[in-house]
């Protein structure tokens, strides 16, 4: 029956469908080739067939140099994994099943096929923790590893990339590949041509932060905010001048507020739209952003905090005169605005890579959506032990401080037993709140709130001990895994496993249920490694934000005396939130994949222009036929070599500059293109009606001002003074579609106000 | 035009996407001439003529127009795609009154997937349904009250309960011929599958025009030409409101304009109106078939069979010009939003250069859209009259081909396409400079 089961789903490629076992069966064949694969002396063959990688032999192999390498003999289940990764899949694996050495052994069959492998880590501290654990393994198999961190310089990251295996955070990816887009040498490019991207935690990597645009952003003019419209809106009153929303986001001025505002400047401020944002900028720097809260002033600076990291960003910068307008609210000295060079998505960045393949702990749930935006299929490999976790369901209260009281009162009857308990809050706030509720009772918490990386790791590689009460964030510690009774890695001390493991072993307890039920199962999968026992549980309330915001129309049944709601609908209601928030973001992923495809494609065919200009003479011949007696000219009196590298610069410095201005046109579009469906019109096809003239004016554009520069320069003197500006910022934006919803919606929606507000 | 299409079919994958609509397109053509096994083929072909002759193929029109006479054929698709279109209606519907279909609505995409699900089977249950009633009629021989041939070769149970078996297989493969078109045809495809239905009679309604008189065919002809013409221009035809964000500076260069603006269309509504206008105006004429034997008759019945029923009366036309009017600003108000629209734009910061955001912004949106619709609204009622006008004048032919509704739909469909095509078309289309 539940062969029958797996074949009718693999047949209708539903995730996680690809069949393990072709793979179980290879991995078990390389058994009895183990004694004769431990005999060599050099694991590398002298020529690698790249058919040989994947082979009984090949595993047989990968398993000798772990074990000379690492001390530790990869089970059966792991060489499946890395079969699966070879195929170009993605392995969902549990944690602690040491995804890590399945992921080097792959990255390291991919190398020995010849193939250049970036690992993608999702922050620094991993990258390099992973290529140094496993440098010993690549060096087995006579190959290298290297890393890149935020702190590399460009010299540190050529090598690393020179490597046959490089280890980066994604982040630190999609910057080199941005900054390598404004090299005006072919000497200064830093990242390779991309060959394989092996991704670690792909779920998160690929699916939650895919829409996330990495930025490059450069200095240009300096800001122009006023200190008069400062001290204008310094004199406006909340609720009579103006009002902000209620998600805290938006201000607006009142028609009162305007009335004011136009008296004191003496204009019609609807009539200058430059003035209408000077007002605006200014309003928003003066009601919206706090001082010591969104940002600090530091040596007449302004510098942004990073309000769900807890710390100063010191590079980012706000956009578009928002900068400029703190500055006037502060009084300080206008600093220079920034400007979007130019900006890659995540998904864009992936998108790159002939050959992507990726590993999680919960890829299943999101495998229609690697599957429609990457073409991956999902592999589920199975544990090595089965996992006895025992996963209590939700405890549900009718308000915030039930659940906060009976939240307490669990955590402090379990850590009386001695039991770890690690608390997973949502963010950064709530995990310190939670510790201070804790002091209060006498119990004393360890923090972690993603603010170092490298520090938690030590710390909740330890919150398997007894006694241990750890309080973490969804973002800390990733990618460590919690063994019982253990220290931290590095600290080699006789563990009180089995102890801890009779008290229950680890106990995971979440303080509401996150915006997808995958990041819950991420959380729960902390407990329970290998088969150790473990127990996980999340209290959740009716005032949560998953509930007010994804199902603010309904409510919770009414609760016991005690303040738990124990009703099956409350469960089935809470399950439906997050159905509700899954959708809301796979709909905002979807469309900025829509949007951003076009972009990716022009981008990708400017790049590769790009590069012919930087590499050859392509700058030159195009200048040559467009104005050939110019050319002539300069050849004679300068000499060819000097022109074309004249050319060069020229056609390349006008290729970004208009490529910013294409990208500046195009996210202005992009803000106010969901007003077409007001028409009847279908936005995304209006988006791209305008984006590809636009684009083709722009390639006009790059010629008409490269023979402009050209006819004038003066060749022989540097044309670097009108030099690219260097990055200096990154930060990230997000447009809603259509929020007027579908015609049939508006028309429904109508009617059904009309029917109830009859009845009320 | 002709250059995008050729350009169209020199793009590979492009043209694998056209070349597998048109072959959908004949697929759900044969499907509709094909007959159904069980009917007498020459019969209903006998029927079909006398039908047109007199006026009784008038009872079905609207479902005639969307099955693209099919439906009287009797063929395999007979249901055409009206059982998914009433289907998808009552869904939506049920979504305001079900909480349980409210809450899945809300769940994104997978809701939404189910919602689909739970459309498609009550398709089949509504195919089921009309294809019983269907053949009920034909066999008790009041499908074509004014025939007296047998349109069935058998009366016996099992041959009509595979005629109906098969009528509703044919409504589940229309509905993935659909399917299929929008995931990788072009175009939407029960738009296109619509329009195939729509323009599938005109061969043979022209051919029977000229074969009556030549000089009429050519009249019909230019009518049509210039009709389509005029539709084309109108349809297109936009008023664009300026708006402006204010969060970013003003002062970057651009090319290309503004290109921030409302579109508010001089036929804001669509066909909706029209469809809404007729669709009561079958009222009368039901009344009167109900009601019209009785041995006494009403005097508002009377009044009814006189004035509402025949399509070339002044106040039929009245009635029905007025009602689309009326239907015209309806369907505007209820989709059209302005202090809606007007709070949406203060909340991202855009405003029209020169109006204050908030309550302002909705007055003169709706200023403008009154005064666009004033235009728009007897526009829809012409193009819906002419036909019938022209049915006055010449006095003969029933089936003057280009009814205002199936103009509407064609153009509509055809303008939606040919976008998408070339939207699909530009992003391959790259040259430049640097080669």
């Amino acid at each position: 029956m539940t062969r029958v089961g797996r074949w009718i789903r693999r047949f209708l490629e539903k995730p996680g469908s690809v069949d393990l076992a072709p793979f179980q069966r290879i991995a078990a064949e390389a058994a009895g080739r183990e004694a004769e694969a431990g005999r060599r002396d050099e694991l590398r063959p002298a020529v690698v067939d790249p058919a040989w990688v994947g082979t009984a032999d090949f595993c047989a192999v990968m398993r000798e140099a772990a074990r000379r390498a690492l001390g530790q003999r990869p089970y059966d289940v792991q060489l499946a994994g890395m079969l699966a990764l070879l195929e170009g899949h993605v392995a969902q694996m549990a944690t602690g099943e040491g995804k890590t050495l399945v992921g080097a052994m792959a990255a390291a069959g991919y190398a020995l096929r010849g193939a250049r492998v970036h690992v993608v880590s999702v922050n620094d501290y991993l990258a390099r923790r992973d290529a140094e654990w496993m440098g010993p393994l690549y060096e087995t198999l006579g190959l290298t590893a290297g890393w890149v961190a935020e702190t590399s310089t460009p010299e540190e990251r050529r090598k690393a990339y020179a490597c046959d295996v490089t280890y980066a955070a994604v982040s630190e990816l999609g910057f080199d590949v941005l900054r390598d887009r404004l090299c005006t040498d072919p000497a200064e490019l830093v990242v390779p041509a991309p060959e394989v991207a092996l991704v670690d935690e792909a779920d998160s990597v690929l699916v939650d932060e895919a829409r996330v645009p990495l930025v490059l952003a450069g200095a240009a003019d300096a800001g122009t905010a006023l200190p008069e419209m400062a001290a204008l809106v310094r004199r406006l009153s909340r609720g009579y001048h103006y009002t902000i929303d209620e998600e805290g986001r938006a201000v607006f001025l009142t028609p009162k507020g305007i009335d004011t505002v136009e008296k004191a400047l003496g204009v019609d401020i609807y009539e200058h739209p430059g003035v209408v944002t000077q007002v605006n900028l200014a309003l928003h720097a003066h009601t919206l952003l706090t001082r010591d809260v969104d940002y600090i002033v530091r040596d007449g600076k302004v510098e942004l905090v990073n309000t769900s990291r807890g710390r100063v960003a010191a590079l980012q910068r706000w956009p578009d005169g928002l900068q400029a307008a703190v500055e006037a609210k502060e009084h300080l000295q206008a600093s220079e605005t920034g400007e979007i060079l130019d900006s890659i998505t995540v998904q864009g960045l992936v998108h790159r890579y002939p050959r992507v393949c990726g590993m999680t702990g919960t890829a299943v749930a999101v495998g229609e959506q690697l599957r429609e935006f990457y073409d991956l299929s999902v592999v589920v490999v199975p544990p090595n032990r089965p996992c006895v976790r025992v996963d209590e369901p939700d405890r549900i209260f009718a308000t915030a401080e039930d659940k906060e009281g009976a939240l307490l009162d669990e955590i402090e009857t379990r850590h009386a037993t001695g039991q770890p308990i690690l608390v997973g809050t949502l963010d950064v706030a709530e995990s310190e709140r939670l510790a201070e509720a804790l002091a209060a009772r006498g119990l004393s918490a360890t923090v972690l709130n993603a603010k170092n990386d490298a520090e938690e790791a030590q710390i909740i590689a330890r919150a398997g001990r007894r006694w241990a009460l750890t309080v973490s964030t969804q973002m800390a510690g990733r990618g460590t895994d919690i063994r019982l009774g253990a220290g931290g890695p590095g600290e080699e001390e006789p563990g009180d496993e089995e102890e801890v493991a009779s008290l229950g072993g680890l106990y995971v307890i979440g303080t509401g249920r996150h915006d997808s039920s995958r990041l819950d199962d991420q959380l729960r999968g902390r407990a329970g490694r290998q088969g150790d026992p473990g127990g996980s549980v999340f209290f959740v309330s009716g005032q949560d934000p998953l509930l007010t915001v994804y199902a603010p129309d309904q409510s919770l049944p009414p609760a016991d005396a005690d303040g738990a709601v124990r009703k099956p609908e409350a469960h089935a209601l809470v399950a439906h939130a997050q159905r509700v928030a899954e959708g809301v973001n796979l709909e905002i992923h979807r469309n900025t994949w829509r949007y951003t495809r076009l972009l990716e494609r022009q981008r990708a065919e400017v790049l590769e222009q790009r590069d012919r200009v930087l590499r050859g003479d392509t700058g030159a011949r195009a200048l040559e036929s467009a104005c050939p007696e110019r050319y002539r000219e300069l050849c004679e009196t300068a000499g060819e070599e000097v022109v074309e590298r004249a050319a060069r610069q020229i056609v390349l410095y006008h290729l970004d500059q208009c490529w910013t201005e294409h990208l500046g046109f195009l996210s202005d579009l992009r803000e106010g293109i969901h007003l077409r469906a007001l028409g009847r019109l279908n936005p995304l096809d209006e988006f791209n009606r305008e984006a590809v003239p636009a684009y083709r004016a722009m390639l006009d554009e790059v010629e008409r001002r490269s023979r402009e520069t050209f006819e004038k320069a003066d060749v022989t003197r540097d044309l670097a003074d009108q030099g690219l500006k260097r990055p200096t910022a990154t930060w990230t934006y997000l447009v809603q579609d259509n929020p007027f919803g579908s015609e049939w919606d508006r028309v429904f929606n109508r009617v059904a106000g009309a029917l109830r507000g009859r009845k009320r | 035009m002709l250059t995008a299409i050729t350009r169209a079919f020199r793009t590979p994958d492009l043209r694998n996407k056209l070349l597998f609509t048109l072959g959908i397109i004949a697929l759900f053509r044969l499907g509709s001439v094909l007959p159904t096994p069980g009917v007498n083929a020459q019969n209903v072909a006998l029927c079909l003529d006398q039908a047109q002759a007199g006026d009784a193929g008038n009872i079905y029109g609207m479902v005639q127009l969307f099955s693209g006479g099919a439906l009287l054929k009797l063929s395999v698709f007979a249901l055409g795609i009206m059982p998914y279109i009433t289907a998808s209606i009552i869904l939506q519907l049920l979504t305001v009154v079900i909480p349980r279909l409210e809450a899945l609505k809300k769940e994104g995409q997978a809701g939404t997937a189910k919602i689909t699900q739970y459309t498609r089977y009550l398709t089949i249950g509504l195919a089921v349904l009309q294809s019983t009633a269907f053949i009920a009629l034909a066999r008790s021989g009041q499908l074509f009250p004014s025939c007296k041939e047998q349109v069935l070769l058998s009366q016996e149970i099992f041959p009509l309960v595979t005629m109906v078996i098969t009528m509703t297989a044919g409504t589940a493969v229309i509905m993935w011929l659909g399917e299929l078109v929008t995931d990788r045809g072009v175009g939407n495809g029960m738009s296109i599958l619509i329009f195939t239905q729509v323009i599938a009679v005109f061969p043979s309604e022209l051919i029977n025009i000229y074969r009556l008189s030549p000089f009429k065919f050519v009249v019909v002809m230019v009518v049509g030409v210039v009709m389509i013409g005029v539709v084309v221009f109108i349809e297109q035809a936009q008023r664009r409101i300026p708006v402006q964000y204010a969060k970013r500076m003003v002062g970057r260069r651009m090319y290309g304009g503004t290109s921030t603006y409302i579109p508010l269309k001089v036929n804001q509504a669509g066909i909706i109106p029209v469809i809404f206008a007729s669709s009561l105006l079958y009222l009368p004429q039901l009344l009167v078939t109900l009601f019209g034997n009785s041995s006494q008759p009403n005097a508002v019945i009377e009044w009814l069979a006189q004035n509402m029923v025949r399509g070339d009366h002044p106040i039929y036309m009245a009635v029905f010009f007025l009602l689309i009017i009326f239907f015209t600003y309806f369907y505007v108000s209820i989709t059209f939003n302005p202090p809606e629209v007007a709070d949406n734009m203060k909340k991202y910061g855009g405003f029209i250069p020169g109006i204050r955001p908030g309550r302002p912004t909705a007055e003169y949106l709706n200023y403008v859209l009154t005064r666009l619709t004033a235009a728009g609204a007897p526009y829809l009622g012409v193009i819906s009259l002419i036909p019938i006008i022209a049915l006055a004048v010449a006095g003969a032919s029933q089936n003057f081909p280009f009814g205002g509704t199936s103009i509407l739909i064609m153009v509509g469909v055809g303008l939606d396409t040919v976008k998408q095509i070339e939207s699909q078309l530009q992003q391959r289309n790259y040259e430049g400079f640097l080669r």
